[in-house]
Protein backbone atom coordinates (compact mmCIF):
# COMPACT_ATOMS: atom_id res chain seq x y z
CA UNK A 1 0.00 0.00 0.00
CA UNK A 2 1.18 3.53 -0.75
CA UNK A 3 1.16 6.19 1.93
CA UNK A 4 1.91 9.90 1.57
CA UNK A 5 5.02 10.72 3.56
CA UNK A 6 6.22 13.93 5.20
CA UNK A 7 9.75 13.49 6.59
CA UNK A 8 10.27 17.07 7.83
CA UNK A 9 13.55 18.92 8.31
CA UNK A 10 14.97 16.88 11.22
CA UNK A 11 14.70 13.65 9.31
CA UNK A 12 16.78 15.20 6.54
CA UNK A 13 19.48 16.28 8.98
CA UNK A 14 20.13 15.39 12.60
CA UNK A 15 17.62 12.51 12.58
CA UNK A 16 18.55 11.16 9.16
CA UNK A 17 18.84 7.74 10.71
CA UNK A 18 15.16 7.76 11.66
CA UNK A 19 14.15 8.57 8.09
CA UNK A 20 16.22 5.70 6.81
CA UNK A 21 14.89 3.21 9.35
CA UNK A 22 11.23 4.17 9.01
CA UNK A 23 11.40 3.50 5.30
CA UNK A 24 13.08 0.15 5.86
CA UNK A 25 10.73 -1.05 8.56
CA UNK A 26 7.51 0.09 6.92
CA UNK A 27 8.85 -1.27 3.64
CA UNK A 28 9.05 -4.71 5.20
CA UNK A 29 5.39 -4.32 6.08
CA UNK A 30 4.66 -3.69 2.38
CA UNK A 31 4.00 -0.01 2.94
CA UNK A 32 5.57 2.31 0.39
CA UNK A 33 6.22 5.83 1.56
CA UNK A 34 5.67 8.42 -1.17
CA UNK A 35 7.53 11.50 -0.09
CA UNK A 36 5.58 14.72 -0.67
CA UNK A 37 6.95 16.63 -3.60
CA UNK A 38 8.65 19.86 -2.56
CA UNK A 39 7.41 19.70 1.02
CA UNK A 40 8.32 22.63 3.25
CA UNK A 41 9.07 23.16 6.94
CA UNK A 42 6.03 22.89 9.24
CA UNK A 43 7.29 25.80 11.36
CA UNK A 44 7.68 23.49 14.38
CA UNK A 45 7.01 25.25 17.67
CA UNK A 46 8.84 28.38 16.54
CA UNK A 47 6.33 29.68 13.99
CA UNK A 48 3.58 29.87 16.60
CA UNK A 49 5.82 31.84 18.95
CA UNK A 50 5.97 34.63 16.41
CA UNK A 51 3.11 34.38 13.97
CA UNK A 52 -0.08 32.42 14.64
CA UNK A 53 -1.26 32.64 11.06
CA UNK A 54 1.92 31.10 9.65
CA UNK A 55 1.76 28.35 12.28
CA UNK A 56 -1.32 27.13 10.39
CA UNK A 57 -0.32 28.20 6.89
CA UNK A 58 3.02 26.36 6.85
CA UNK A 59 1.58 22.90 7.57
CA UNK A 60 -1.45 23.72 5.38
CA UNK A 61 0.81 23.85 2.33
CA UNK A 62 2.05 20.32 3.06
CA UNK A 63 -1.45 19.02 3.72
CA UNK A 64 -2.49 20.45 0.32
CA UNK A 65 0.39 18.65 -1.39
CA UNK A 66 -0.51 15.43 0.43
CA UNK A 67 -4.14 15.65 -0.65
CA UNK A 68 -3.12 16.27 -4.26
CA UNK A 69 -1.45 12.86 -4.35
CA UNK A 70 -4.86 11.21 -4.03
CA UNK A 71 -3.51 8.94 -1.29
CA UNK A 72 -5.71 8.43 1.73
CA UNK A 73 -3.21 8.76 4.54
CA UNK A 74 -0.30 11.06 5.39
CA UNK A 75 2.39 9.57 7.63
CA UNK A 76 4.61 11.84 9.74
CA UNK A 77 7.34 10.26 11.90
CA UNK A 78 8.55 13.38 13.74
CA UNK A 79 6.38 14.16 16.75
CA UNK A 80 6.76 17.92 16.34
CA UNK A 81 5.75 17.87 12.67
CA UNK A 82 2.93 15.48 13.51
CA UNK A 83 1.61 17.73 16.27
CA UNK A 84 1.82 20.88 14.14
CA UNK A 85 0.12 19.22 11.19
CA UNK A 86 -2.67 17.70 13.31
CA UNK A 87 -3.37 21.07 14.94
CA UNK A 88 -3.27 23.02 11.68
CA UNK A 89 -5.56 20.52 10.00
CA UNK A 90 -8.16 20.80 12.76
CA UNK A 91 -7.95 24.58 12.69
CA UNK A 92 -8.46 24.57 8.92
CA UNK A 93 -11.58 22.49 9.47
CA UNK A 94 -12.83 24.68 12.29
CA UNK A 95 -12.18 28.04 10.60
CA UNK A 96 -13.34 27.90 6.97
CA UNK A 97 -12.52 31.55 6.36
CA UNK A 98 -8.96 30.99 7.44
CA UNK A 99 -8.79 27.99 5.15
CA UNK A 100 -9.98 30.09 2.20
CA UNK A 101 -7.45 32.78 2.91
CA UNK A 102 -4.63 30.27 3.01
CA UNK A 103 -5.86 28.31 0.01
CA UNK A 104 -5.92 31.48 -2.05
CA UNK A 105 -2.11 31.50 -2.06
CA UNK A 106 -1.55 27.77 -2.39
CA UNK A 107 -1.02 26.05 -5.72
CA UNK A 108 -2.22 22.79 -4.14
CA UNK A 109 -5.35 23.67 -2.18
CA UNK A 110 -6.24 21.86 0.98
CA UNK A 111 -9.62 20.58 2.06
CA UNK A 112 -8.15 19.65 5.43
CA UNK A 113 -9.51 16.12 5.25
CA UNK A 114 -6.64 13.68 4.65
CA UNK A 115 -6.02 11.24 7.49
CA UNK A 116 -2.84 12.21 9.34
CA UNK A 117 -0.99 9.50 11.28
CA UNK A 118 2.26 9.31 13.15
CA UNK A 119 4.61 6.53 12.11
CA UNK A 120 3.93 5.01 15.51
CA UNK A 121 0.17 4.94 14.81
CA UNK A 122 0.90 3.07 11.60
CA UNK A 123 3.18 0.56 13.32
CA UNK A 124 0.63 -0.15 16.03
CA UNK A 125 -2.01 -0.78 13.41
CA UNK A 126 0.20 -2.97 11.23
CA UNK A 127 1.22 -5.39 13.96
CA UNK A 128 -2.31 -6.70 13.78
CA UNK A 129 -2.00 -7.35 10.04
CA UNK A 130 -1.14 -10.52 8.19
CA UNK A 131 2.04 -9.08 6.67
CA UNK A 132 3.49 -8.53 10.13
CA UNK A 133 2.54 -12.04 11.20
CA UNK A 134 4.36 -13.51 8.22
CA UNK A 135 7.71 -11.94 9.14
CA UNK A 136 9.92 -14.36 11.08
CA UNK A 137 10.95 -12.51 14.22
CA UNK A 138 14.44 -12.61 15.68
CA UNK A 139 14.45 -13.00 19.40
CA UNK A 140 15.93 -9.89 21.02
CA UNK A 141 17.11 -11.03 24.38
CA UNK A 142 18.20 -9.41 27.51
CA UNK A 143 17.12 -5.87 27.67
CA UNK A 144 14.27 -3.80 28.99
CA UNK A 145 13.57 -0.50 27.31
CA UNK A 146 11.80 2.46 28.88
CA UNK A 147 9.46 3.83 26.22
CA UNK A 148 9.68 7.58 26.37
CA UNK A 149 6.92 9.58 24.61
CA UNK A 150 7.52 13.14 25.73
CA UNK A 151 4.80 15.72 25.09
CA UNK A 152 3.87 15.68 21.48
CA UNK A 153 2.38 12.25 20.97
CA UNK A 154 -0.61 12.84 23.19
CA UNK A 155 -0.80 16.48 24.28
CA UNK A 156 -1.70 19.20 21.83
CA UNK A 157 -2.22 22.96 22.00
CA UNK A 158 -5.60 22.53 20.34
CA UNK A 159 -8.33 19.87 20.59
CA UNK A 160 -7.51 17.18 18.05
CA UNK A 161 -8.30 13.45 18.04
CA UNK A 162 -5.69 11.70 20.20
CA UNK A 163 -4.59 8.25 19.18
CA UNK A 164 -3.35 6.93 22.53
CA UNK A 165 -3.93 7.23 26.26
CA UNK A 166 -2.93 10.77 27.22
CA UNK A 167 -1.30 10.01 30.58
CA UNK A 168 -0.15 6.48 29.97
CA UNK A 169 0.39 5.94 26.25
CA UNK A 170 0.97 2.33 25.21
CA UNK A 171 1.71 2.37 21.49
CA UNK A 172 5.44 1.72 21.77
CA UNK A 173 4.98 -0.93 24.48
CA UNK A 174 2.37 -2.65 22.33
CA UNK A 175 4.54 -2.66 19.24
CA UNK A 176 7.58 -3.87 21.15
CA UNK A 177 5.58 -6.58 22.86
CA UNK A 178 4.43 -7.87 19.49
CA UNK A 179 8.10 -8.26 18.57
CA UNK A 180 8.82 -10.08 21.81
CA UNK A 181 10.28 -7.26 23.92
CA UNK A 182 8.84 -6.39 27.30
CA UNK A 183 9.22 -2.72 28.16
CA UNK A 184 9.43 -1.53 31.77
CA UNK A 185 6.56 0.17 33.48
CA UNK A 186 7.58 3.64 34.64
CA UNK A 187 6.37 7.07 35.65
CA UNK A 188 8.04 9.68 33.50
CA UNK A 189 7.17 8.55 30.02
CA UNK A 190 5.30 11.75 29.19
CA UNK A 191 7.32 14.30 31.14
CA UNK A 192 8.66 17.09 28.93
CA UNK A 193 12.41 16.88 28.16
CA UNK A 194 12.61 20.65 27.82
CA UNK A 195 12.67 20.51 24.02
CA UNK A 196 14.30 23.60 22.49
CA UNK A 197 14.56 25.31 25.89
CA UNK A 198 17.79 23.35 26.24
CA UNK A 199 19.22 26.16 24.13
CA UNK A 200 17.84 29.17 25.99
CA UNK A 201 17.21 27.74 29.48
CA UNK A 202 19.64 24.82 29.72
CA UNK A 203 19.60 24.41 33.50
CA UNK A 204 15.84 23.91 33.62
CA UNK A 205 15.92 21.43 30.76
CA UNK A 206 18.77 19.43 32.31
CA UNK A 207 16.83 19.12 35.58
CA UNK A 208 13.82 17.70 33.75
CA UNK A 209 15.89 15.21 31.78
CA UNK A 210 17.59 14.06 34.97
CA UNK A 211 14.19 13.22 36.46
CA UNK A 212 13.34 11.15 33.42
CA UNK A 213 16.70 9.40 33.56
CA UNK A 214 16.54 8.70 37.29
CA UNK A 215 13.15 7.03 37.07
CA UNK A 216 14.14 4.92 34.06
CA UNK A 217 17.28 3.77 35.88
CA UNK A 218 15.39 2.98 39.08
CA UNK A 219 13.04 0.75 37.07
CA UNK A 220 16.06 -1.15 35.73
CA UNK A 221 15.56 0.02 32.19
CA UNK A 222 18.66 -0.49 30.09
CA UNK A 223 17.82 1.80 27.21
CA UNK A 224 15.30 4.40 26.11
CA UNK A 225 13.10 3.90 23.10
CA UNK A 226 11.67 7.05 21.54
CA UNK A 227 9.81 8.19 18.45
CA UNK A 228 10.58 11.92 18.61
CA UNK A 229 13.80 13.31 17.06
CA UNK A 230 13.88 16.18 19.57
CA UNK A 231 13.59 13.84 22.59
CA UNK A 232 16.19 11.55 21.04
CA UNK A 233 18.63 14.38 20.49
CA UNK A 234 18.14 15.87 23.94
CA UNK A 235 18.27 12.65 25.92
CA UNK A 236 21.33 11.48 24.03
CA UNK A 237 23.46 14.55 23.47
CA UNK A 238 22.77 16.06 26.90
CA UNK A 239 23.06 12.83 28.84
CA UNK A 240 26.54 13.41 30.23
CA UNK A 241 25.57 16.94 31.21
CA UNK A 242 22.39 16.12 33.11
CA UNK A 243 23.86 13.00 34.70
CA UNK A 244 26.93 14.84 35.93
CA UNK A 245 24.81 17.68 37.23
CA UNK A 246 22.59 15.29 39.18
CA UNK A 247 25.12 12.67 40.17
CA UNK A 248 23.74 9.86 38.10
CA UNK A 249 26.34 7.23 37.31
CA UNK A 250 24.40 5.18 34.76
CA UNK A 251 24.20 5.95 31.06
CA UNK A 252 21.49 4.64 28.75
CA UNK A 253 21.45 4.54 24.95
CA UNK A 254 18.47 6.25 23.29
CA UNK A 255 17.09 4.33 20.31
CA UNK A 256 14.47 5.19 17.82
CA UNK A 257 11.71 2.58 17.99
CA UNK A 258 12.56 1.59 14.43
CA UNK A 259 15.98 0.40 15.55
CA UNK A 260 14.54 -2.36 17.76
CA UNK A 261 11.76 -3.28 15.37
CA UNK A 262 14.28 -3.45 12.53
CA UNK A 263 16.48 -5.78 14.53
CA UNK A 264 13.53 -7.97 15.43
CA UNK A 265 12.69 -8.10 11.73
CA UNK A 266 16.12 -9.54 11.14
CA UNK A 267 17.64 -6.48 9.46
CA UNK A 268 21.40 -6.35 9.87
CA UNK A 269 23.41 -3.64 11.51
CA UNK A 270 24.67 -2.57 8.08
CA UNK A 271 21.13 -2.23 6.81
CA UNK A 272 19.87 -0.31 9.83
CA UNK A 273 22.94 1.89 10.26
CA UNK A 274 24.70 2.08 6.93
CA UNK A 275 27.88 4.02 7.34
CA UNK A 276 29.10 6.70 9.61
CA UNK A 277 26.72 9.23 8.29
CA UNK A 278 23.84 7.74 10.21
CA UNK A 279 25.58 6.75 13.38
CA UNK A 280 23.92 7.23 16.72
CA UNK A 281 26.38 7.86 19.48
CA UNK A 282 26.32 5.47 22.40
CA UNK A 283 25.06 2.59 20.32
CA UNK A 284 26.76 -0.57 21.44
CA UNK A 285 25.47 -3.12 19.05
CA UNK A 286 27.02 -6.16 20.71
CA UNK A 287 25.47 -5.20 24.01
CA UNK A 288 22.06 -5.28 22.52
CA UNK A 289 22.21 -8.42 20.49
CA UNK A 290 24.29 -10.50 22.83
CA UNK A 291 26.29 -13.07 20.91
CA UNK A 292 24.20 -13.05 17.80
CA UNK A 293 26.31 -10.38 16.09
CA UNK B 1 6.23 35.81 44.65
CA UNK B 2 7.04 39.09 46.28
CA UNK B 3 4.91 41.66 44.62
CA UNK B 4 3.56 45.07 45.48
CA UNK B 5 -0.16 45.22 46.09
CA UNK B 6 -1.77 46.54 42.97
CA UNK B 7 -4.96 48.41 42.52
CA UNK B 8 -7.76 46.42 40.93
CA UNK B 9 -9.42 48.36 38.14
CA UNK B 10 -12.30 46.32 36.77
CA UNK B 11 -12.32 47.97 33.39
CA UNK B 12 -8.60 47.61 32.73
CA UNK B 13 -8.74 44.02 33.96
CA UNK B 14 -11.58 43.30 31.58
CA UNK B 15 -9.81 44.76 28.55
CA UNK B 16 -6.64 42.82 29.32
CA UNK B 17 -8.50 39.56 29.96
CA UNK B 18 -10.46 39.91 26.72
CA UNK B 19 -7.27 40.39 24.74
CA UNK B 20 -5.56 37.39 26.33
CA UNK B 21 -8.67 35.28 25.74
CA UNK B 22 -8.92 36.28 22.07
CA UNK B 23 -5.25 35.77 21.30
CA UNK B 24 -4.87 32.51 23.21
CA UNK B 25 -8.25 31.06 22.31
CA UNK B 26 -8.72 30.07 25.96
CA UNK B 27 -11.70 30.76 28.19
CA UNK B 28 -9.91 32.09 31.26
CA UNK B 29 -13.09 32.98 33.10
CA UNK B 30 -14.03 29.28 33.25
CA UNK B 31 -11.18 28.61 35.69
CA UNK B 32 -12.43 27.72 39.20
CA UNK B 33 -8.95 27.43 40.74
CA UNK B 34 -9.02 23.67 41.34
CA UNK B 35 -5.22 23.56 40.73
CA UNK B 36 -5.09 20.33 38.80
CA UNK B 37 -2.94 22.23 36.32
CA UNK B 38 -0.57 23.32 39.08
CA UNK B 39 0.24 19.84 40.29
CA UNK B 40 1.33 18.64 36.87
CA UNK B 41 3.31 21.63 35.66
CA UNK B 42 6.96 20.54 35.24
CA UNK B 43 8.44 24.00 35.77
CA UNK B 44 6.24 25.21 38.63
CA UNK B 45 8.85 24.27 41.25
CA UNK B 46 10.95 27.03 39.91
CA UNK B 47 8.62 29.91 39.17
CA UNK B 48 8.40 31.66 42.54
CA UNK B 49 5.06 30.00 43.23
CA UNK B 50 3.41 31.20 40.06
CA UNK B 51 1.48 28.09 39.07
CA UNK B 52 -0.76 27.95 35.97
CA UNK B 53 -3.89 28.68 38.02
CA UNK B 54 -2.24 31.71 39.61
CA UNK B 55 -1.20 32.97 36.22
CA UNK B 56 -4.84 32.85 35.16
CA UNK B 57 -5.89 34.71 38.29
CA UNK B 58 -3.25 37.37 37.59
CA UNK B 59 -4.63 37.97 34.13
CA UNK B 60 -8.26 38.02 35.21
CA UNK B 61 -7.47 40.51 37.97
CA UNK B 62 -5.63 42.72 35.50
CA UNK B 63 -2.23 42.46 37.18
CA UNK B 64 -0.67 43.20 33.83
CA UNK B 65 2.88 43.86 34.89
CA UNK B 66 3.21 40.60 36.80
CA UNK B 67 1.40 38.66 34.10
CA UNK B 68 3.99 39.77 31.55
CA UNK B 69 7.09 39.43 33.73
CA UNK B 70 6.55 36.47 36.09
CA UNK B 71 8.71 33.38 35.75
CA UNK B 72 6.00 30.96 34.62
CA UNK B 73 5.16 33.09 31.61
CA UNK B 74 8.76 32.83 30.51
CA UNK B 75 9.64 29.33 31.67
CA UNK B 76 6.52 27.58 30.38
CA UNK B 77 7.58 24.80 28.03
CA UNK B 78 4.32 24.56 26.09
CA UNK B 79 4.11 20.93 27.26
CA UNK B 80 0.30 21.03 27.69
CA UNK B 81 0.15 18.94 30.82
CA UNK B 82 -1.98 21.67 32.39
CA UNK B 83 -4.37 21.69 29.43
CA UNK B 84 -4.96 17.95 29.29
CA UNK B 85 -5.68 17.82 33.03
CA UNK B 86 -7.88 20.88 33.30
CA UNK B 87 -11.54 19.96 33.81
CA UNK B 88 -12.44 23.10 31.88
CA UNK B 89 -10.03 22.43 29.05
CA UNK B 90 -8.03 25.59 29.64
CA UNK B 91 -4.65 25.33 27.97
CA UNK B 92 -2.50 27.56 30.12
CA UNK B 93 0.48 26.87 27.89
CA UNK B 94 -1.26 28.89 25.20
CA UNK B 95 -1.96 31.65 27.71
CA UNK B 96 1.73 31.81 28.67
CA UNK B 97 2.64 31.84 24.99
CA UNK B 98 0.25 34.71 24.38
CA UNK B 99 1.64 36.65 27.33
CA UNK B 100 5.16 36.21 25.98
CA UNK B 101 4.04 37.68 22.67
CA UNK B 102 2.27 40.55 24.42
CA UNK B 103 5.38 41.22 26.50
CA UNK B 104 7.57 41.30 23.40
CA UNK B 105 5.04 43.59 21.67
CA UNK B 106 5.28 45.88 24.71
CA UNK B 107 9.06 46.00 24.39
CA UNK B 108 9.73 43.91 27.49
CA UNK B 109 12.95 41.90 27.25
CA UNK B 110 12.44 38.14 27.44
CA UNK B 111 13.71 36.56 30.67
CA UNK B 112 15.80 34.16 28.66
CA UNK B 113 17.41 36.51 26.17
CA UNK B 114 18.02 33.75 23.66
CA UNK B 115 14.35 32.70 23.57
CA UNK B 116 13.38 35.35 21.08
CA UNK B 117 16.47 34.96 18.95
CA UNK B 118 16.09 31.20 18.70
CA UNK B 119 12.48 31.21 17.54
CA UNK B 120 13.13 34.22 15.27
CA UNK B 121 16.09 32.50 13.67
CA UNK B 122 14.14 29.28 13.18
CA UNK B 123 11.06 31.00 11.79
CA UNK B 124 12.96 33.35 9.48
CA UNK B 125 15.09 30.52 8.21
CA UNK B 126 12.05 28.43 7.38
CA UNK B 127 10.48 31.38 5.54
CA UNK B 128 13.65 32.11 3.62
CA UNK B 129 14.55 28.61 2.48
CA UNK B 130 11.34 26.67 2.99
CA UNK B 131 13.25 24.12 5.06
CA UNK B 132 15.57 24.18 8.04
CA UNK B 133 19.27 23.50 7.66
CA UNK B 134 20.49 23.14 11.18
CA UNK B 135 23.91 24.70 10.64
CA UNK B 136 22.50 27.71 8.84
CA UNK B 137 19.70 28.21 11.34
CA UNK B 138 22.04 27.95 14.31
CA UNK B 139 24.38 30.39 12.59
CA UNK B 140 21.59 32.92 12.24
CA UNK B 141 20.67 32.35 15.89
CA UNK B 142 24.23 32.97 16.98
CA UNK B 143 24.52 36.15 14.91
CA UNK B 144 21.35 37.47 16.49
CA UNK B 145 22.74 36.81 19.97
CA UNK B 146 26.02 38.48 19.09
CA UNK B 147 24.24 41.50 17.63
CA UNK B 148 22.34 41.88 20.92
CA UNK B 149 25.60 41.75 22.89
CA UNK B 150 27.21 44.20 20.50
CA UNK B 151 24.43 46.72 20.97
CA UNK B 152 25.10 46.55 24.69
CA UNK B 153 28.87 46.74 24.18
CA UNK B 154 29.23 43.37 25.91
CA UNK B 155 32.33 41.91 24.25
CA UNK B 156 32.93 39.22 26.85
CA UNK B 157 29.48 37.81 26.05
CA UNK B 158 30.32 37.76 22.35
CA UNK B 159 33.42 35.72 23.04
CA UNK B 160 31.60 33.26 25.28
CA UNK B 161 28.84 32.99 22.68
CA UNK B 162 31.38 31.91 20.08
CA UNK B 163 33.06 29.50 22.48
CA UNK B 164 29.93 27.83 23.83
CA UNK B 165 28.07 27.49 20.56
CA UNK B 166 31.08 26.23 18.69
CA UNK B 167 31.68 23.63 21.40
CA UNK B 168 28.11 22.45 20.91
CA UNK B 169 28.50 22.42 17.14
CA UNK B 170 31.78 20.54 17.38
CA UNK B 171 30.22 17.97 19.69
CA UNK B 172 27.34 17.44 17.29
CA UNK B 173 29.74 17.24 14.41
CA UNK B 174 31.81 14.59 16.15
CA UNK B 175 28.66 12.63 16.88
CA UNK B 176 27.89 12.83 13.16
CA UNK B 177 24.70 14.72 13.89
CA UNK B 178 25.56 17.89 11.97
CA UNK B 179 25.11 17.53 8.26
CA UNK B 180 26.64 19.81 5.72
CA UNK B 181 24.15 19.05 2.98
CA UNK B 182 21.79 21.87 2.06
CA UNK B 183 18.11 21.44 1.30
CA UNK B 184 15.35 23.92 0.51
CA UNK B 185 11.84 24.03 -0.92
CA UNK B 186 10.62 25.74 -4.07
CA UNK B 187 7.45 26.60 -2.22
CA UNK B 188 9.20 29.69 -0.88
CA UNK B 189 7.16 31.99 -3.12
CA UNK B 190 3.88 30.68 -1.82
CA UNK B 191 5.21 30.89 1.69
CA UNK B 192 6.33 34.48 1.34
CA UNK B 193 2.92 35.48 -0.10
CA UNK B 194 1.27 33.86 2.92
CA UNK B 195 3.67 35.68 5.18
CA UNK B 196 2.76 39.03 3.64
CA UNK B 197 -0.86 38.22 4.27
CA UNK B 198 -0.14 37.57 7.92
CA UNK B 199 1.32 40.98 8.60
CA UNK B 200 -0.45 42.87 11.34
CA UNK B 201 -2.54 39.88 12.41
CA UNK B 202 -2.48 39.29 16.13
CA UNK B 203 -4.08 35.86 16.00
CA UNK B 204 -5.17 33.34 13.39
S1 LIG C 1 -7.03 22.92 36.15
FE1 LIG C 1 -8.24 24.39 34.94
S2 LIG C 1 -9.95 25.03 36.26
FE2 LIG C 1 -8.41 24.00 37.57
S3 LIG C 1 -7.15 25.70 38.36
FE3 LIG C 1 -6.14 24.93 36.50
S4 LIG C 1 -6.93 26.20 34.83
FE4 LIG C 1 -8.29 26.49 36.59
S1 LIG D 1 2.21 24.10 29.31
FE1 LIG D 1 3.42 25.49 30.58
S2 LIG D 1 2.08 26.01 32.29
FE2 LIG D 1 1.24 24.18 31.34
S3 LIG D 1 2.09 22.47 32.48
FE3 LIG D 1 3.43 22.81 30.71
S4 LIG D 1 5.04 24.21 31.46
FE4 LIG D 1 3.34 24.28 32.97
Amino acid sequence: MDLAYYPGCSLYQSAKLYNHQIKLVLGMLDLKLKELEDWSCCGATSAGKINDFMAVALPARNIGIAESTGLSELVIPCSACYSRTMVAQKQLQDFPLLKNEINFELSKKTTGNIKVSSALDVLRREIKGSRFKSIPLQKLEGYSPACYYGCMNTRFPYDVPISDNVENPQAMETVLEATGVKAVDWNYKTLCCGASSVIYNPEGALDLMAKIMRDAVSRDADCFVVNCPMCQMNMESQQDNFCEKHDIKERLPVYFITELIGMAFGLSKEELQPGDDLFINGMDWTDLCGDSV
Amino acid sequence: MASEPFEYTPQAADVFTQEVMARSGQNLTACYQCKRCASGCPVAEDTDMVTPNRLIRMVVLGDIENALTNKLTWKCLFCHTCGTRCPNNIKTGRIADTLKKMALDAGIDPQQPEYKNFHRAFFNYSLRWGRINEIGMMGEFQLRNMWDHLKKGNYVAILSEIMSKSTLAWKMFKQKRLHLSFHSSKGRDEISRLYKKSSGRKWI
